[in-house]
C-alpha cells in the first residue's frame, strides 16, 4: 500500500515557524517527498499462508476465560477509593475498641444490662441483673429510693412480686 | 469494507457472536494483511511481528461479544491492533531485548549481485529503518497510522488516547528525526 504523501498544506502547519522563506518551506518541503518515496520502497514481508492459518487457528481455541469470583473480589479491593475507604472504616473500628467504647452493632445490649438505674424528681430506681441475683428469691426486684421532700431523709425499699405476681411485697430496707 | 467482499464487517459480525467460524475466518481473512502490516511498522522486528499479530487477533476475537455494530469495525480494530502493537513493543524492550539496526546492511553485503544504485538504496532503507527504530514507539505509531494507514488526525488521537496537538507533536518530531537521520543531521 503506497504511503499518502505529505501535502504542502500539513507540512507548513507543523514546520512553518522553523523556516524563515517560503523558498527555504518549499524545499525542506520536496525533500520530505523524498523520504516518503524512501518510506513506499522499504517492504513489509508477507506472513505466508500457513502462518496466517496459524495465527487465526490459535487464535479461535485460545477461549476467552471467565475470571474467578474470588479474583473478581480481589479486583474491587485493588481500587482505590475502595481501599481507601474500607481503610477508614476498620480504622473507626479499632478506635472504637481501642478507646473502650465499643460499637453497638446489635442493639440487645439493654436487655442484659447489669443495672438499671430510673431517676424522678425525689426518687431512684435501681433493677437488672444484680439486683435480681442479689434478691433471687423475689420476682422482678427493684429498689427504690426515694425522699417524701427535699430536706427529708431518704428512705430505701425493696419492691418484688412472689407466686408469679400474686403476692406484691414492699420492704423497707 | 473491501468493496469486493459482498459481505458487510456488521454482517459478519453478527455471524461470529452467533458462532459462525466461517465468518470469522472470512473477517479475519479481510484484515489480516492490514494488522501485520501496522503490527510491523511499530514493532520493527520481523521475529516478534507473529506473535504481536497473534495477541490483535486473540483480543478481537475475545471481545467481539462486546463489539457493538454502531462503531466502525475498522477504526476499533485500528485502535486494537496499534495499542496491542505498542504494549507489545514496550514490553519486549522492557525485557532487556533490542531492535537489530543490521537486517538491511546484512541482507545486502550477502548479495554479490548487487549493484551501486541497489546499494545506495539499501542503505537509504537502512537510515530510515534506523531512524524509526530510535523514534518513540507513540511518535512511530503516529507516523505509522497518518501516512501509511491514512487516519485522520482525530482518530489517531482518540487511538493513542491523547489530543489531536499531542499527535502533531509527535508527527512533526517522526519527521525531524527521520530527516535528520537522511541528512546525516543530528537532532
Amino acid at each position: 500500500m503506497q504511503n499518502q504523501h505529505l501535502s504542502f498544506e500539513e507540512f507548513k502547519a507543523y514546520f512553518q515557524d522553523s523556516f524563515d522563506s517560503q523558498e527555504e518551506l518549499m524545499t525542506e518541503y520536496n525533500s520530505f517527498l523524498m523520504i516518503f518515496k524512501q518510506l513506499d520502497q522499504m517492504p513489509v514481508p508477507d506472513l505466508s499462508y500457513r502462518e496466517k492459518a496459524n495465527i487465526f487457528r490459535r487464535s479461535c481455541q485460545k477461549q476467552p476465560q471467565e475470571p474467578s469470583l474470588i479474583f473478581t473480589w480481589l479486583g474491587l479491593f485493588r481500587q482505590p477509593a475502595v481501599t481507601f475507604v474500607l481503610g477508614i472504616v476498620i480504622g473507626c473500628f479499632l478506635m472504637s475498641v481501642v478507646m473502650n467504647d465499643p460499637i453497638d452493632l446489635t442493639g440487645t445490649a439493654s436487655a442484659d444490662e447489669l443495672l438499671e438505674i430510673e431517676h424522678t424528681r425525689y426518687s431512684r430506681t435501681y433493677k437488672g441483673k444484680i439486683i435480681d441475683e442479689f434478691y433471687s428469691e423475689f420476682e422482678n426486684p427493684k429498689i427504690v429510693l426515694e425522699k417524701a421532700g427535699q430536706d427529708a431523709p431518704p428512705q430505701r425499699t425493696l419492691h418484688g412480686t412472689l407466686e408469679n405476681g400474686e403476692i406484691y411485697v414492699v420492704w423497707n430496707l | 469494507m473491501n468493496r469486493q467482499d459482498p459481505v458487510s464487517d456488521e454482517a459478519l459480525i453478527e455471524a461470529i457472536q452467533k458462532g459462525d467460524k466461517n465468518a470469522a475466518a472470512c473477517l479475519y481473512n479481510r484484515y489480516i494483511d492490514r494488522v501485520h502490516r501496522i503490527c510491523y511498522r511499530i514493532v520493527l522486528d520481523v521475529s516478534q511481528v507473529q506473535d504481536c499479530v497473534q495477541e490483535v487477533w486473540l483480543k478481537v476475537f475475545r471481545n467481539l461479544d462486546h463489539f457493538r455494530c454502531r462503531e466502525s469495525f475498522a477504526a476499533w480494530l485500528n485502535t486494537v491492533t496499534a495499542n496491542t502493537a505498542i504494549d507489545y513493543y514496550r514490553k519486549w524492550i522492557k525485557q532487556g531485548n533490542r531492535l537489530n539496526s543490521d537486517d538491511v546492511h546484512i541482507r545486502v553485503v550477502a548479495d554479490e549481485q548487487t549493484t551501486d544504485q541497489q546499494l545506495d538504496n539499501a542503505l537509504i532503507h537502512q537510515r530510515v529503518n534506523e531512524a524509526l527504530k530510535e523514534m518513540s514507539v507513540k511518535q512511530r505509531t503516529a507516523l505509522v497510522l497518518r501516512y501509511f494507514e491514512d487516519m485522520p488526525m482525530a482518530e489517531i488521537a482518540q487511538t493513542l488516547a491523547c489530543s489531536e496537538g499531542t499527535v502533531r507533536t509527535h508527527i512533526r518530531r517522526s519527521l525531524l528525526a527521520l530527516r535528520a537521520k537522511l541528512a546525516g543531521k543530528t537532532i
